[in-house]
């Protein structure tokens, strides 16, 4: 990719005018308060790189990736800066002339194959069964990122036995009448990870009317690879997945991962490919796409069988950044959880303050993560409650990871596997 | 002294910690959010991050020794390059000293470190029902350090005032190292005329006298009720009309704000729910203090407004009304939506004139702009005459640049003409340097002098002001 004539960089850098509104909503910023940090600060880089006032170095990659891409800066830019764009370009362009063994290995190897992402975890399994911290850390995943290792590697949670793929049927009828063909993405931590909440997914879908389809090629959505300096690694996954998706008559294309639905939006599908001769694909692909709860509640209009007798749960909601700052879903997640029954809704002071986790960001950054999981954490006291609900696996992992490292007494779960719960209460009732 | 040298003794009297030193840090401390350092941004010697007044001494000191420049630098925000060192030297960044020290809740007061973030302070004094009224649109960027400073206004200086109004004391790092404290060391009063007022010097004066260490701001009961009238003009000339109506009707709103038709397209382009009506201009009014007064002064500011503007809306729903303010707040960088390759740059921006011309200048800086070639968004404080001129250029293009800097120049001409000021609010810093003498006569002279008695190096943000 040219990084110079990529459209944010061609058009977008001068409309900086370093007011500092996403000086003043930046997670990380409020953190180390170094102006390295600040997205204006990104920006100004971002033009020195393209003016070739600095070279492509590491040096300037170690702070751009001080961002840990929560788009939280381009939200509320007045001056519609799409600032997480301009730096993602910026990490690959200098990973381009700097490029690194490990990132290559992890990123455009293992991470674009699910076959092998699958057995580096399956290894994990076995070595944290055994108690086998060391050689977990040997054997894939953990030993290629970078960062305090030790620490980080604590946020990395007992990976299932089976993936989700392994569980889920390729074709997965509707019960009863079918309204709509869904092609579900499965995204790489909820296959490998969290494999329940696509198995409630598919659940709850299938109850409503929907034939959901898991194309058995689909490849990662490619976030990863934007936020480490891989973007034609992502480019290519997304032509990719675009292939196989638009292959079939699709009403929808939904996942239940926020940082999915945003890596497959429309406008990152115009980053991506727009400038090639994919963007038509990806324009229908894009099109199509659409975030679990936003299709529970917009599309489907979902309700859950009246149940008096429901056990009442309080529940706090965190906005994952890819769902709230970058593609705007901030209703329908608590649609969906006000609209099952027992649930009550608390919520918290700053709801849309990032967790810090961001995918490898925790990982990678690890003690700014945890300054910014520790704020999020103390939010999520506040109110009490013992159910915290999120859209994001990557957000799952970093809150349960606050939880146990803050002694808390809560668990982390999508709002898909409440409404499985819910729904589930209906074929109890009614039998 | 070289920089290098520099770097490395700041490094062993403060610590990695509080000293920035590598030339890529260093380079993000170049700008601030003035059209100068857009084009041409200057890189310190070396950053300092105080956290104490200790530290700022042991800095000062040392520069006095040395004879090096010294920029104090808030969050940034200014437009007039004011925070950067565009002649070397140390900018000390004094915005993580951020400590809200005191909320003297019995004295109606607050002492803060400068580098409080305004929004933050307000929201802190909220809690006391108290607040600190100065709102400029930067309120969520800014420090408290860069508005006393910079003697920061906005929103509502039109009923408020100005920063100055609620600067009760300070305590100063001076540029040999001293410590002082204006408005009376030990003093917690509201009241105090003991003494040259140096508080009233400080503020304003840029940082080129010495640097503020910390706050004693006066605080208010914060009022009990808000409302907005937006009055929709097809006459640009209707707008400071109206304005002057309202104050014979004897009310004086807490705000009067005014948008241009190009100011108008922005808001709606950055955020589309605001839905202001396409017109010639928007006036907004805003009343605050109890619910029967502001309902009151909400009635008669309908109106009178009604009279001669095509609509008149009312609000006190909470989220209307902070949907406008808020349009009305960022106006200033969503100005740049009006051409789809243009940047609103920060120049010209900030001239005050007598509420009887504002309409004269209104047109003539149309005229000016239509010279020129420049498009330009128009919005600003109608209540006090501060105009706010947004050019939107194409930076990219060398003749838009030059064209700009021609029509900046004349709009500062027409301000003194006018018998107004190149900054209402802004401040001078460099930019505005040029018309110094203009404005001021003999009296920069002796502003000098003033410098002179307090910074006799010259080390303190040299070049700035005058
Ligand atoms: C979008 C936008 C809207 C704005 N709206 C308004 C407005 O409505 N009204 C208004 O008045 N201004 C406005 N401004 C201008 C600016 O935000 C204010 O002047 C603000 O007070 C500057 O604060 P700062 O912390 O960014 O200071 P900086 O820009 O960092 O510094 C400003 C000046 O103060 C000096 N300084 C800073 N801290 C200290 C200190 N502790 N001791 C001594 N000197 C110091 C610096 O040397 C410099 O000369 C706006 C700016 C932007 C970008």
């Amino acid at each position: 990719m040219d990084f110079k004539n990529l459209p944010p960089v061609k058009e977008q850098i001068m409309k900086c005018v370093r007011c500092g509104k996403c000086r003043s909503v930046c997670p990380v910023f409020a953190e180390l308060r170094y102006e390295s940090a600040a997205p204006r600060g990104h920006v100004f880089m971002v033009q020195m790189l393209r003016d070739g006032v600095v070279k492509p170095s590491e040096e300037v990659s170690k702070r751009l990736t001080h961002c840990l891409m929560c788009e939280n800066c381009s939200a509320n830019c007045p001056s519609g800066i799409d600032i997480h764009e301009l730096n993602a370009a910026a990490r690959s362009y200098i990973e381009q002339k700097n490029p690194s063994i490990g990132k290559e290995l992890l990123f455009d190897t293992l991470w674009t194959k699910p076959s092998l992402l699958n057995l580096s975890t399956s290894l994990m399994w076995g070595a944290q069964k055994a108690g086998l911290q060391k050689l977990a850390r040997y054997t894939g995943l953990t030993k290629l990122l970078p960062g305090s290792l030790p620490q980080a590697e604590k946020i990395l949670e007992a990976v299932p036995l089976r993936n989700a793929r392994s569980m889920i049927p390729e074709i997965n009828p509707a019960r009863g009448e079918r309204e709509y063909k869904i092609g579900y993405f499965l995204g790489c931590a909820t296959d490998l990870l969290y494999p329940d909440i696509a198995l409630a997914a598919i659940e709850v879908l299938t109850n409503n009317g929907c034939e959901v389809i898991v194309p058995r090629h689909s490849k990662c959505c490619g976030l990863p690879h934007i936020a480490n300096g891989k973007l034609e690694t992502a480019q290519s996954l997304a032509i990719h997945n675009c292939q196989i998706y638009n292959a079939y008559d699709f009403d929808y294309i939904i996942t239940d991962c926020g940082s999915c639905s945003s890596a497959l939006s429309a406008k990152n599908m115009h980053f991506l490919l727009g400038q090639t001769e994919h963007a038509q694909a990806g324009e229908i692909f894009a099109a199509k796409v659409m975030d679990l709860s936003k299709f529970l509640i917009d599309v489907l209009d979902i309700s859950f069988p009246v149940n008096h007798n429901a056990k009442p749960i309080t529940v706090t909601y965190h906005d994952p950044c890819h769902l709230a700052n970058a593609q705007k879903i901030k209703d329908q997640p608590r649609e969906l959880l006000r609209r099952i029954p027992g649930v009550k809704l608390a919520e918290m002071s700053d709801t849309n303050y990032c967790c810090g986790g961001s995918g490898t960001y925790s990982i990678t950054h690890y003690q700014t993560s945890m300054k910014i999981l520790d704020k999020k954490m103390a939010m999520i006291k506040l109110t009490g409650a013992e159910t915290v609900a999120t859209c994001c696996p990557s957000c799952t992992m970093q809150l349960n990871y606050g939880i146990r490292k803050h002694n808390m007494k809560c668990s982390v779960v999508h709002p898909i596997q409440l409404a499985r719960e819910a729904s589930k209460k209906k074929a109890v009732h009614s039998a | 002294m070289e920089g290098a040298s520099v770097r490395k003794d700041l490094l062993s009297l403060l610590g990695k910690e509080k000293v920035l030193t590598e030339e890529l840090d260093l380079m993000y401390y170049s700008y601030d959010s003035s059209f100068l350092t857009q084009l041409k941004p200057e890189t310190p010697w070396a950053v300092v991050l105080p956290a104490s007044t200790a530290d700022v001494q042991a800095v000062m000191k040392y520069a006095y020794d040395h004879q090096i420049n010294v920029v104090p630098r808030g969050a940034g925000t200014g437009e007039t390059g004011g925070s950067v060192a565009l002649n070397g030297g140390i900018v000390l960044d004094l915005s993580n000293f951020n400590e809200i020290v005191e909320i003297d809740q019995k004295n109606m007061q607050v002492i803060v470190r400068p580098g409080v973030i305004h929004a933050e302070l307000n929201k802190r004094l909220a809690e006391y029902n108290l607040f600190f009224p100065p709102d400029p649109g930067s309120s969520q960027m800014c420090t408290v350090g860069g508005m006393v400073a910079n003697n920061a206004s906005g929103l509502r200086a039109v009923k408020y005032g100005c920063t100055e109004q609620y600067v009760l004391g300070l305590e100063i790092v001076l540029p040999n190292g001293d410590l002082i404290y204006a408005g009376g060391i030990k003093a917690r009063t509201l009241k105090n005329v003991s003494g040259l007022n140096l508080t009233k010097l400080m503020v304003g004066s840029e940082g080129v006298l010495g640097v503020i260490t910390q706050i004693r701001l006066r605080c208010w009961p914060k009022p009990k009720a808000r409302g907005i009238v937006m009055a929709v003009f097809d006459s640009l000339d209707d707008a400071p009309a109206t304005v002057l109506e309202i104050y014979q009707a004897g009310i004086m709103p807490s705000g009067m704000e005014i948008l241009d038709s190009s100011a108008i397209s922005a808001v709606n382009m950055y955020k589309p729910e605001i839905n202001l009506p396409d017109a010639e201009a928007i006036l907004l009014f805003e009343v605050d203090g109890n619910p029967p007064s502001v309902d009151y002064e909400g009635n008669v500011i309908q109106e009178v407004a009604g009279r001669r503007a095509r609509t008149v809306e009312w609000s006190t729903e909470p989220k209307r009304m902070a949907q406008l303010w808020e349009g009305r707040s960022v106006t200033a960088t969503a100005a740049a939506r009006v051409r789809a390759d243009g940047t609103r740059v920060f120049a010209g921006e900030d001239i005050s004139v007598p509420l009887s011309k504002v309409a004269d200048t209104l047109r003539a800086i149309r005229k000016l702009a239509d010279k020129y070639g420049i498009k330009v968004v128009n919005y600003g404080h109608i209540g006090d005459g501060n105009v706010h001129t947004a050019p939107v250029i194409n930076t990219s293009i060398p003749e838009e640049v030059e064209q700009v800097k021609k029509l900046v120049h004349e709009i500062h001409l027409l301000a003194i003409e006018l018998n107004g000021s190149t900054t209402g609010e802004h401040g001078v810093g460099a930019v505005r340097r040029p018309y110094a003498e203009m404005e001021h006569g003999l009296a920069v002279e002796y502003m000098k002098k003033v410098k002179q008695a307090f910074d006799d190096k010259g080390i303190m943000n040299p070049n700035k002001l005058f």
